[in-house]
């Protein structure tokens, strides 16, 4: 029994408990505000939930809950404080009478359930959770049982566990960042997928941020935008993965703060994958930068050596190859690009070890996949994958910058990527100049002026910085990376089946 | 296409349509205005696919066509001309050559056939109203309107039209605005729209004193047409909180004063206002209100003026800004406020078919 007050907001309460919190709240605030002002603005009034978040009540109509979160927010802010161990937040919801929901708050004897009803932990059948999950946009093969841990990723793992037992309560948002091919976009299927398994009546919407705004657009065009924001707004959890699209889309970015405003007010969970941390996306709004950071923000670093090992044994299991553990090791000593090129590089060893039916030497490895290492390596940029990333910064297309236009975005977009190749790649000054289709001449005056503007401003600098790191970093630019693995993407898989039964 | 303008003529029409461009557009279009000419004159547009405004105006055209043009940039262009003659040409690019008396510009379009086009008004009601009536309606109730963008469906002014009314509503959840006019509409036409706050802007602008202009509304879009201009809007989606809920009931006592003291009087205590609580005490007794506004680090002012007033002594304090919205926006000379008690809502109200009310701020002491 609770008689004794402040009472523990990260306890759950009972429905009990809430009615007579709620009494002793509106005794004080009558005799705060006088009978006639209580009765006029709170009749009808309900506590819905407590919780760390803030308490939530109910109100019998909108206008009364707008009203009385208005002009009361300190009186009953003060007033909780009384009786709770932290109230700094409260929200005035307009439901039904909280007896609508009884069913959900207790099961069976005399276990009593969360507030949020999490009771519903029925089983659900796979091939209903299949059905279910691939129509909320969830990939079939990301789940959380072949995600390899390692010493890169603990903090996202665990948070995205966290996050799939009690969504909307633990990190709001929760933000991934990681260049690519780390395992972003698995972890957020994971905890679609987690979350789905464990609550299937929840809603769970998973795009990228580029569906997200064709679906914006489709609703603007077909007048449909009403359907587009209850589609949305009304998820359980919010998937999205590639938030940094949203850079620059200032009309999808407001859009996007009204949905990610009503899912956080109903306490529904997000969750956010971006290629770079929330403050560097391109030009998006301070207010979402602020949303976005406001939760937990988990970076998945590089796998280390073990760690790839570990993914590459665990790949060679599941495609049912060949490849022995001291291949493997060859493997990932010389492989140390993201996930994609490990997976690039075990099929080719398996294919050759196939074709040659006898045994492989690491030596034979390390020149089977020669060409991957160099290029990763010694992140061997070339004139390309710059113009792409700087391109991406200046917000023109890589033809303007190959182009003969000549305005003063272009022309500095232009001198910058000069400016890169020359800083980050072993190209002469002939070469650059070849690659950018002028003499060498300009190549030195793009140099120096860069250089020189680097000096007199600052945030040229930052941005020029930037490019870099992203370069860097490897997970600048979306655009297809031809050295990441010998097949197209989804060719990869098939492709090695093919050959292995053909080698049999 | 090519035609000769009176500058003024172009100029007036350039100013109307131009505040619907968004200076910071993705889509470059946005930023144009679409000059379309014909036998009769020119028709300017300008959207910002929310809000499109329309406007007919005058001009001796001798090619016909269409093209558009930087909407800001021409407008500036067009203000700065030295005489009251323009010529305009547009070649196949849609670049335009303007010529004004020793004037010589150029300046770049776009194609007009990149330009949105806005949406068919199939099921429409469609009514008449005078324009004066509706501009004061939304003069007396936009300032009401929530900035909040969380709530999304206080973002604009609610349109009702029943039971022989025609009401229009704004809130912020701190005070609401309310016209309530009798008008008889054609049977069928009941409705209850949203008009979003650039469009209740927009139609304030361009709205006269005098004349009559034709509304068109569907579930998600309203039409304007007025003589010579034509707004279109998208409306807010969602259902308008049902605002009775929070008008008071039957007043106990009423002050009556005069709009323009009272105004002037809040607007000098007001300059002493406590910042933390932003709010000024308003005493009432005796045929006197007095005002006053105390902050313990600035100062304090007080203001005492006279009032038809006979009840006990009440003392209630309001927002300052709050107050002041209404008295700027009305134009009668006496207004009466109506009291229950010191802490539930007041009402401002006038001799015409309007109403506003205020939540007190709670007064220590």
């Amino acid at each position: 029994m609770h008689n004794t007050y402040p009472l523990n907001v990260e306890k759950s309460f009972e429905p009990q408990q809430l009615t007579t919190l709620w009494n002793h709240v509106s005794d004080d605030l009558r005799s705060d505000l006088g009978d006639p002002l209580f009765d006029r603005w709170f009749t009808g009034f309900l506590l819905k939930s407590v919780d760390s978040d803030g308490v939530v009540l109910s109100a019998p109509g909108s206008m009364y809950a707008i009203w009385v979160e208005e002009n009361f927010k300190e009186s009953l802010i003060l007033t909780f404080q009384k009786y709770l161990s932290k109230c700094d937040k409260f929200r005035v919801a307009v439901c039904a009478p909280i007896e609508d929901e009884a069913p959900l708050a207790v099961s069976g004897g005399d276990k009593v359930v969360s507030a949020k009803g999490r009771v519903l932990s029925q089983t659900i059948s796979e091939s209903k959770l299949l059905e279910r999950g691939l129509a909320a946009g969830l990939v079939e093969n990301f789940r959380f049982d072949n995600f390899v841990p390692g010493e890169n990723c603990e903090l996202a793992l665990a948070a995205a566990k966290a996050v799939a037992d009690d969504p909307g309560r633990t990190y709001q948002p929760l933000y991934f960042n990681s260049a690519c091919g780390l395992g972003k976009t698995h972890l957020l299927n994971a905890i679609g997928w987690d979350s789905l398994r464990q609550r299937p009546k929840s809603k769970i919407i998973s795009v990228t941020a580029e569906q997200f705004a064709n679906d914006y657009i489709d609703g603007i065009q077909n007048n449909s935008i009403a359907a587009f924001r209850k589609r949305y707004r009304e998820a359980d959890l919010l998937i999205i993965d590639d938030v940094q699209f949203l850079g620059r889309k200032e009309g999808l970015q407001r859009e996007f703060f009204h949905t990610f405003n009503r899912l956080n007010d109903q306490r529904k969970q997000i969750i956010l994958a971006s290629d770079c941390p929330a403050s560097e996306i391109n030009s998006l709004e301070d207010r979402l930068v602020s949303r976005f950071q406001s939760g937990l923000s988990a970076e998945i670093h590089r796998p280390g050596l073990e760690t790839r090992a570990a993914i590459l044994r665990r790949k060679r299991d599941d495609w049912d190859m060949k490849v022995s553990d001291d291949l493997i090791n060859a493997i990932v000593e010389r492989v140390k690009g993201n996930v994609r090129v490990l997976e690039g590089a075990l099929i080719r060893v398996a294919m050759v070890a196939t074709m040659n039916e006898g045994e492989l030497t690491t030596d034979h490895v390390h020149e089977v996949i020669a060409d991957i290492c160099d290029v990763r390596e010694g992140r061997q940029l070339d004139a390309e994958e710059i113009k792409r990333a700087v391109a991406e910064q200046f917000d023109v297309s890589v033809s303007i910058i190959n182009g003969k236009k000549r305005t003063a975005r272009v022309a500095e977009a232009r001198q910058v990527a000069m400016f890169l190749c020359r800083d980050l790649t072993e190209l002469s000054l002939v070469e650059v100049a070849a690659c950018f289709a002028k003499d060498h001449g300009t190549v030195i005056y793009s140099v120096k002026k860069v250089k020189k503007r680097c000096e007199d401003s600052a945030s040229f600098k930052s941005t020029v910085e930037l490019i870099k790191r992203r370069l860097s970093r490897g997970g600048g630019t979306k655009g297809p990376r031809p050295n990441d693995s010998m097949m197209p993407e989804g060719d990869r898989f098939t492709s090695f089946r093919n050959f292995s039964s053909k080698g049999k | 296409m090519k035609f000769q303008i009176d500058k003024d003529v172009f100029q007036d029409a350039l100013n109307q349509v131009q505040h619907v461009v968004s200076s910071r557009t993705t889509l470059p279009i946005l930023s144009n205005v679409l000059i379309e000419a014909d036998e009769l004159g020119l028709q300017l547009s300008t959207t910002d696919l929310d809000v499109t405004i329309t406007m007919r105006i005058p001009a001796e055209v001798s090619v016909t066509g269409a093209t558009t043009l930087p909407a800001r940039r021409l407008a500036s262009i067009v203000r700065e001309l030295p005489t009251s003659e323009i010529k305009i040409e547009v070649n196949e690019d849609n670049a335009a050559t303007l010529r004004s008396g020793p004037s010589f510009f150029k300046i770049l379009g776009l194609p007009n056939s990149e330009f949105p086009v806005i949406g068919e008004f199939g099921d429409a009601k469609e009514f008449t109203i005078d324009q004066k009536l509706l501009k004061d309606a939304l003069r007396k109730t936009a300032y009401a309107i929530s900035t909040d963008e969380t709530r999304y469906v206080l973002n604009g002014v609610n349109c009702i039209i029943g039971e022989g009314m025609l009401t229009l509503v704004a809130t912020d959840g701190r005070r609401l605005a309310m016209v309530e006019q009798d008008l008889e509409f054609p049977a069928g036409n009941e409705s209850s729209v949203i008009i979003p706050t650039k469009a209740v802007n927009e139609l304030q602008r361009l709205l006269k004193d005098s004349g009559e202009m034709k509304v068109s509304l569907t579930n998600n879009q309203a039409s304007f047409e007025l003589n010579d201009s034509h707004l279109i809007t998208k409306l807010i989606e969602g259902n308008y909180p049902n605002f009775r809920q929070v008008i008071p009931g039957e007043a106990k006592y009423r002050v009556t004063v005069e709009r323009e003291v009272l105004h002037s009087a809040v607007k000098r205590v007001a300059l002493l206002v406590n910042e933390k609580t932003n709010s000024i005490k308003f005493t009432f007794a005796d045929n006197q209100v007095a005002i006053s506004a105390n902050s313990p680090e600035i100062g304090e002012a007080e203001e005492s003026i006279d009032v038809k007033y006979d009840g006990p002594k009440i003392v209630v304090a309001f927002n300052p800004e709050f107050v002041m919205a209404p008295l700027r926006n009305l134009d009668q000379d006496e207004v009466y406020i109506d009291l229950i008690d010191e802490s539930s809502p007041g009402v401002l109200k006038i001799d015409e078919p309007f109403l506003y009310v205020i939540m007190p701020m709670r007064v220590a002491g």
